[in-house]
This record gives C-alpha cells, structure tokens and sequence, in this order.
C-alpha cells in the first residue's frame, strides 16, 4: 500500500524534478528559483481558475505567461551572465528566488487558498483492491507524458540538441553558431512551463500556500538520485525518493519521532553521493588538466 | 588581486619583508587607527540602537568569513551554513544550561568562554561530517549536500530533537547573568559589542594568517584547479576536509556568540535563509576577500536597516506596509544580490582595491 503510494507520490516529485533537469541540462545551470516557478505557476492558474475559466484553459493560459515570465527573466538578468563563472549565475538565480518569493507574498499573502470549486473529483479511484487519489494519479500519468514529450524533444528536435551542445560546453556550441541567448531564452521558457504545470497540480492536492515552494527544494534528492542531467533519471529518481519517503514514514517513524519523512530523502542523498557521486545516470565529467 | 602595489618610490631590500604583515608603516598607522576606531570611538559614540547594528554586523561577518573560506579560498560552495552557526549555538546553550559545572567555573566566568571553543569544535566536526562527500563530488552535487545539511540538522534534528531537551518547548532561553566572561557579565549592548569586536579581531587575523601559510596556499591551488593541485603533491581530501572544519569552527564561535546577543534560542533563527544571506554578503563584498566579508556585512546590514527605517517612516501613510515589511526585504535582497553580480561581479572589495591602488601608485598611475 505504502509502495503504492510511494510510486504515485513520486510522480509529482518527478514532474518538478523535471523541471530542474530540463533548465540545468539545457543551459547548465542549478536553477533554485525552480521553487518559486512552481509558486508562480500555481497561483497563476489559480487567478486565472478563479475568473471563471476552465482548468485545462487555464493551465494554457499559465503557459503563455510562462513563456512571457520566462523570456523576460532571461533578457532581463541572465543574458548579461553569458561567460560569467556558473556561481554566479546559481546565485542569481537564488537572487531571483527572494525576489519572487518576497512578489508572490506581497501579492498574494501567506494564506492557504484552495480551488473552489475542486478540479479533480475527492473520492478516490479503486483498482482492484488499491485506492488511488484522483490528483497523483494524473500527476504520474502527466509526468509520463511530458517525460516522452522532452525526451523526443531533446534527441530529434535541432533546438533540443543546441541546448544540449549549450549546455555540454558554452564556448564550442558559440564558435558552432549556436545562439545562446535563444538557447537560454528557451530554456527559462520551458522551465517557467513546466514548472506552472507542476504547480497547478501541486495547488490540488493540498491547496497553495507558502511552502508548496518547498517542495521544489524536497525533490532535490530525487534529481541528484536520477544524476542532474538525465530525464528519464528524473523520473526514477523521483518515483524512488516518493517510494523512500513513504516506506520510512510508514517504518521509521516509530524509532524517530517527528519530520522523519522530510528529511530522510536529504539524509539518503548525502550518503548515496558518496557512493555514486553522479548519480544513476548523470554524465560523469572526465576532467583534465 | 590581492596584489596591491607598494607606494611610489617604495621598495623592499629583503625577500623576508615581501611576506610582512603589516608592510608599510603606512599600513600599521592605519591598522591601529582601525582598531581604535573600533575599540575605542565606536564605544563612546554609538547609541544603543547602532550597538545592535554594528553586533548585527559582526556576526554577519564571522558566519561569512567562514563562508568566504569554504567559497572563496577553497571553491567548496556551500548553502547550508546556518546550520553551522546553529550547531555552534545550541552546543554552547546546552552546555550552559545542562553541563554540570564545578562551582568555581561558574564563579570565576568560565563556563561561557569554554562552551565558546567547545561550540566552535563540535560545529567544526559537524561541518567535516557534512564535507565529507566532497572527497568525491564538487560543484553541483556538493552544493546540495551542504543544503542537505541544512535541513537535516536544523529543521529535523534540533527542531525535533535538541530542543526537546531538558523541556523547555521550542526556545531555550538562559537565564540572565549566566552569560559570564571572569568577572563580567555580558548583560548590555556594550558588552555584546566588545566581544563580538573582539571575537571578530581574534577571527580575522587568525584567517588571514592562516591563508598566507602553507594551509592557505594549498587552499587557493584546491580552489584554482584541484587536479592541479592533487599532481603538485597535495593531500586535497585532508585540505578540503581542514577547510570544513575551520569554516564550521568559526560558525561555532559566531553562534555561540550570537547566544549572548538574543534572549531566547530558537531553530528559526537559522532558517535556510541565513545561509542563502551568508553566501549573498561575501558575493556583494567580493569573493575571494577578507575586506569582502567586512564591507559585505557592513552594507547588507545597513541596506536593511535603511529599508526598514524607510518602511517605518513611510507607515503613517500607507499602513499596510508594516505588514508587508517582510516580503520588501525578501524582495529587496533578491534584487541587490543579482544587480551585483551582474554589475559588480567583483563585489565591492574590488572596489576598495582599485582606490586603494589609485593612491599608491599616485601620480604615477601608468
């Protein structure tokens, strides 16, 4: 029951995981605003919900402002980053993460809003003798379908593989004529969608508030597991750490009272990185002198 | 670019005075003067409220400077320092509150100092614990086991666990006139103040001398191309490991000094935050730089400050924005950490290295 769980918690671990995936092997860099994106997507789709128009159009329209959001960051304070050293351009993107989050509360206060009326219906589905919640069930199959969507993305579409080059090293894909601003562009655009869908369904499950932004930090382990680079690792990695999380929940918690289940993932990330500092499929970098 | 050229018409006749501390007289004149500045004038003229600033300042500094070494003179990025400083903290409250101490400890002031280096050494451990996995990964993947440390210890084990000790709820809070260095009491702003001076003073130079021996230097090799530095004949899993330690023993120290300077410990006073904070201050006050750690602190704790002056002021007209307070500063920091790194890359320690430079080489600035 609890691997069952797991594997569908995992599922929404996985659809943000992607999203940290998509931006780092896209431009190369650690995106920790990524929290803050889903935040932005989640309460965007709720503002535009609210107004009265479906939750599929809505979920479009977050899109659209998605990319808009996305662009915009990008010209506005990553384009000057171009060549900088990656420290950074993580801290900024830290630096983004405060300012966005300081907006989002300014904007929209710390309380916890839910959609009324709720998109997916409460009761859960039965198959066979499990009982699935409506929300996880197709926050895994979305997973699944943007996992397939990115991974087609990347290995035939000629943008995929220029940010791919980018990605692997900025000075040859420059000399190839690859353009990095567009590849930087595109890959904050499709980071700020993927993660306005990852929020839209997190708001679901137990309504927007603050920490839904937490979120983006707990799927950490579950992108390190899967190796930084590796899409399809993000989803195994991200179905692993659901499946971990709910395990020791349901069997640690009696020797550790308290947050056992938020920091178990963390405690496993660190050791596991001993072992394997690249995770299961992530590139390992031949360095030379 | 910590060469900074001697001035006009100066030169040294020995090879020894190339490694001197204080090179010039110029530059003793203007040390002593600092530490007046410091010890004495600053005393006399601050008010109460710039006490709180300026403690404010110094324990920025001492959390960034062992930031500063972990970043900028070993490239070991971390985010998760604040856990550090709240290993320091706790260590040296629980060992106040629950150690028990021989009487004449307590009568002659001892117990604090002690709990001081104590704290220092088991956050020093604490942080080799978590820089372990740096024998094998970098970049990336370090930077999220120090985030891994963050949340592991201050919001799973101390919060769950350490403050659970002795049953005091959520915030330990010492009674007062348990705080004692021999035979004074660190009760007022004042006292607070001498000793984060005097911490702060003992810390810098430590660092600084440290950086310009053998340790340091394998360091900076470690930071400018590790594998480099492993062919040049340097252990650099020990070096890396050596780096944690004194970065998290100066985090102790800063904890447990921030102990005297707050009523009442609790777990969120280390959120994640700080050591976002921490990595930003050493960013805008320069990488790779001592002043960095200084003028950083110095200008983050006075932008807030500002703006938090500005806020008061401007709440008779728009109410609301006491409320909001928070979410600006959030905001705020954002915007000043990115607009530095993209104007500013250098932070302000380049700056102060371009002015200083200036002089020297004046009127011969080519």
């Amino acid at each position: 029951m609890s691997l069952v769980n797991g594997v569908l918690v995992g599922g929404v671990y996985a659809l943000v995981a992607l999203g940290w995936v998509l931006i780092y092997k896209c431009s190369g860099v650690l995106n920790l605003a990524m929290g803050e994106l889903t935040l932005i997507g989640a309460y965007v789709t709720l503002a535009f919900y609210q107004a009265g128009i479906p939750f599929v159009l809505s979920i479009v329209c977050t899109l659209i402002i998605g990319i808009i959001l996305g662009i915009l960051v990008e010209r506005i304070f990553l384009d000057k980053l171009i060549g900088e050293p990656i420290l950074a351009v993580i801290m900024v993107t830290v630096g983004l993460s405060f300012f966005f989050k300081g907006m989002i509360e300014f904007v929209w206060g710390t309380n916890t809003r839910v959609y009324t009326p709720p998109i997916f219906p409460l009761e859960p589905i039965t198959l066979g003798f499990i009982k699935i919640s409506n929300v996880y069930l197709w926050s895994f199959i979305l997973a699944i379908l943007l996992f397939v969507i990115f991974a087609a993305f990347f290995k035939y579409s000629h943008w995929g593989l220029a940010m791919q080059a980018t990605a692997d090293d900025e000075t040859a894909a420059l000399s190839l004529g690859v353009s990095a601003r567009f590849v930087y562009a595109g890959a904050w655009a499709i980071a700020f969608m993927s993660a306005g869908v990852g929020g839209a369904l997190l708001g679901n499950i137990n309504g927007i508030n603050i920490s839904v932004g937490y979120l983006g930090l707990l799927v950490l382990p579950a992108v390190v597991l899967g190796g930084l680079n590796s899409i399809p690792g993000a989803i195994l990695g991200g179905i692993t750490i659901g499946v971990l999380q709910n395990l020791s929940g349901a069997y640690l918690d009696r020797y550790f009272p308290g947050g056992v289940k938020e920091v178990f993932p963390f405690a496993f990330m660190a050791v596991f990185l001993l072992f394997k500092p690249y995770g299961f499929w992530g590139w390992e970098r031949i360095e030379r002198m | 670019m910590s060469h900074v050229w001697l001035p006009c018409g100066l030169y040294h006749q020995e090879y020894s005075k190339d490694h001197g501390w204080w090179q010039t007289p110029l530059i003793r004149g203007k040390m002593i003067f600092l530490l007046g500045i410091i010890f004495i004038v600053f005393p006399l003229t601050l008010t109460g409220y710039w006490f709180g600033v300026a403690n404010m300042v110094g324990y920025t500094a001492l959390g960034a400077l062992g930031v500063q070494i972990l970043i900028g003179y070993a490239g070991l990025i971390t985010l998760g320092h604040a856990a550090f400083l709240a290993v320091g903290a706790y260590t040296s409250t629980l060992l106040i509150l629950q150690f028990p101490w021989p009487n004449f400890f307590i009568n002659w002031g001892l117990a604090y100092p002690i709990s001081i280096i104590i704290a220092g050494i088991i956050a020093g451990l604490w942080s080799v614990l978590f820089g372990l996995p740096s024998a094998k990964v970098k970049g990336f993947y370090l930077i999220l086991t120090t985030m891994a440390a963050q949340f592991i210890t201050v919001d799973f084990i101390l919060t769950q666990y350490i403050s659970q000790i002795g049953g005091r709820g959520q915030a330990f809070s010492l009674p007062p006139g348990t705080i004692k260095i021999g035979p004074w009491i660190i009760d007022s702003e004042i006292k607070t103040y001498f000793l984060m001076a005097i911490l702060l003073t003992l810390c810098i130079v430590i660092v600084a001398n440290l950086l310009r021996s053998k340790v340091g230097r394998a360091w900076i090799a470690i930071r400018d191309n590790d594998i480099a530095a492993e062919t040049l004949g340097i252990n650099i899993i020990w070096y890396k490991l050596l780096n944690f330690f004194v970065a998290g023993f100066i985090a102790g120290l800063a904890g447990a000094f921030w102990v005297s300077n707050t009523a009442a410990l609790s777990p969120e006073h280390f959120p994640w935050f700080w050591s976002l904070w921490l990595v930003g201050v050493i960013l805008i006050g320069g990488v790779g730089s001592i002043h960095g750690v200084i003028f950083g602190s110095i200008f983050m704790v006075l932008v807030m400050e500002l703006i938090q002056l500005g806020v008061i002021s401007l709440s008779d007209v728009f109410p609301e924005l006491m409320i909001k307070f928070l979410y600006i500063k959030e905001s705020v920091f954002g915007l000043i950490i990115c607009a530095f790194l993209i104007f500013q890359p250098r932070g302000l320690s380049y700056r102060w290295w371009q002015i200083k430079n200036y002089f020297n080489l004046w009127p011969f600035s080519y």
